[in-house]
């Protein structure tokens, strides 16, 4: 078995390891940070950042894919790679299961608790709406710990741990954001059979959502890399992010079933961060299946909201 | 990189000619208001409208960034545009009793000589014959103008902040259809909380910059915008 012998540095330069990596040339990049791991426990290998060396005027080399092979790269004996440290690292599943955590917690209080945060405000009875809405909310929230924890394949995604911070931040912010309004002692309900029906419409998003979630975890097997098959079936015959476009006309639904402004602006801003992703995900896409090489040609879909975009 | 066909440059090159007429304009009345009151007293009253009007013209550099006219984020010029406009239209507009206090003075003063120092720049790039001392300008004086120009910014929000809880300027009340309700005095509290690290941030992104353009040879005219 032919052995190669990589030479590891920092990004400064530095050699990391006096006697270089030796690994078998058709070694996984997985056993690349595994070996890696021995040498120096500290960094396991979700915080592990291998990339080619530079080339003239980049700023840094193709990074180094899990599932893909020494030799994928040309590696060969004295190759050099570039090692980053990506910090504390924390897992996908683990941050989803914080973030969605709060809102459930958050949104109830202020419809349960109204004296903590009204003052001395007088609470009257609660409508239809704000009664539909917490339980729509909580509907949602619980559905997403569920597919947390049963649906999402996440294969090695972890992501740094300042992000929990950031996350929780967001979704247990905006939870209150949005609750402290729609619990309002002044709430001002819109009429209530818009809200029956805006809620319906919610509902069937939340299992078009579902759906199409079931259908990416199917797509890929645990531990492979990202984007090795075009999604087909339900909505994805027409669109790249139908999981979003799902998701965004749901909040829509909120929105007008509860007829207040903060829920528009939460809508707002998920929407804005899904476009970024949505658009990455379909640049992705078009990228691996250019058609060339006896690649499949991804197809022409809208990317998250038709007619659009 | 900027899309920059002959059109586009005729166009940035009459806008940013337009700006640094408006500004040199607006720091000729602070400069005639500073020396007729002998402090900084009374400059909202002197120069207000002209500074309110080339600040409300300069949203149009967010659209710039937006089509991609020019490089640079829209977001991050968004930000730069609403925090300005935040304070000059939002709070000191309201209150007409710290209008013409000192730190309005400051800001004004602060603005106006930076932007007659930046559109002259930004002129001169696109026309493709940035001087080497207008670059150093460029990149030199804002290390003390923002200083200035923030703090006068944040005084003035600070005089501003009794009136503006007394009198519940600019909130909105409930009950209301659209269920909302805001708290402009709150706002500004959370606002002012954040101001020096954004601020601070923009500064050492700046200072970056600056080695950057005057580390190497700063000699050719640059098209790229930070």
């Amino acid at each position: 078995m032919a052995t190669i012998k990589l030479v590891v540095k920092s990004r400064g330069g530095r050699e990391l390891l006096p006697d270089g990596l030796i690994l078998p040339y058709n070694a996984t990049v997985d056993d690349l940070k595994a070996r890696f791991a021995e040498l120096k426990p500290y960094f396991y290998p979700s915080r592990q950042r291998f990339t080619l060396p530079p080339r003239e005027g980049a700023r840094s080399g193709e990074a180094l894919v899990s599932g893909k092979r020494l030799s994928d790269y040309g590696l060969e004996d004295g190759s050099v790679l570039v090692f980053k440290d990506l910090g504390p690292q924390i897992s996908y599943r683990t941050v989803f299961f914080w973030e969605y955590l709060g809102p459930l917690l958050v949104y109830p209080l202020f419809y349960f608790l109204p004296q903590l945060f009204y003052g001395d405000l007088k609470v009257p009875e609660k409508s239809v709406a704000q009664n539909l809405a917490l339980a729509y909310w909580t509907f949602h929230y619980v559905k997403r710990e569920l597919e947390t924890v049963f649906v999402h394949k996440f294969s090695h995604a972890t992501m740094p741990i300042l992000n929990l911070f950031k996350n929780c931040i967001y979704y247990w912010g905006f939870a209150a954001y949005v609750a402290y309004f729609v619990n309002h002692p002044l709430y001002t309900a819109p009429p209530v059979n818009r809200t029956y029906a805006a809620l319906a419409v919610a509902m069937l998003c939340q299992f078009a959502n579902f759906r199409c979630h079931v259908i990416l975890a199917n797509l890929r097997p645990a531990g492979s890399a990202k984007g090795y098959t075009i999604p087909r079936g339900f909505l994805f015959n027409l669109i790249t992010c139908p999981n979003y476009t799902a998701e965004i006309l749901g909040w829509v639904a909120f929105t007008t079933a509860t007829q207040t402004a903060a829920a528009g602006l939460f809508t707002l801003v998920g929407a804005a961060q899904m476009a970024q992703w949505a658009v990455g995900k379909h640049k992705r896409l078009l990228k691996t299946f250019d058609g060339r090489d006896g690649r499949e040609k991804y197809p022409r879909r809208w990317i998250m909201l038709p007619p659009f975009f | 990189m900027a899309r920059q066909g002959l059109l586009a440059r005729l166009y940035l090159l009459a806008y940013n000619s337009v700006q640094f007429i408006g500004w040199a304009y607006c720091l000729w009345l602070v400069l005639q208001q500073l020396a007729q009151a002998k402090s900084l007293d009374g400059q909202y009253a002197a120069a207000g409208k002209a500074v309110s009007f080339f600040q409300l013209l300069s949203s149009l550099e967010i659209l710039h960034a937006a089509v991609g006219l020019v490089g640079g984020s829209p977001m991050t010029s968004l930000m730069q545009w609403a925090g300005r406009s935040n304070v000059l239209f939002g709070v000191v507009a309201a209150v007409p009793e710290t209008q013409n206090r000192p730190a309005v003075g400051a800001m004004f003063l602060a603005w106006a000589l930076s932007e007659v120092i930046r559109y002259p720049w930004y002129a001169a790039s696109v026309a493709g014959a940035c001087p080497r001392w207008l670059t150093w300008l460029r990149y030199t004086a804002f290390i003390p103008l923002y200083p200035i120009g923030v703090a006068g910014e944040m005084n003035a929000v600070y005089d501003a902040l009794p009136f503006i809880k007394e009198r519940r300027l600019r909130g909105i009340e409930m009950p209301n259809a659209l269920n909302l309700g805001f708290d402009y005095f709150l706002f500004l509290k959370g606002l002012m909380v954040l101001y020096p690290f954004l601020w601070f941030r923009l500064y050492s992104f700046l200072l970056h910059q600056r080695r950057k353009k005057l580390g190497s040879a700063g000699a050719d005219a640059s098209k790229k915008r930070e």
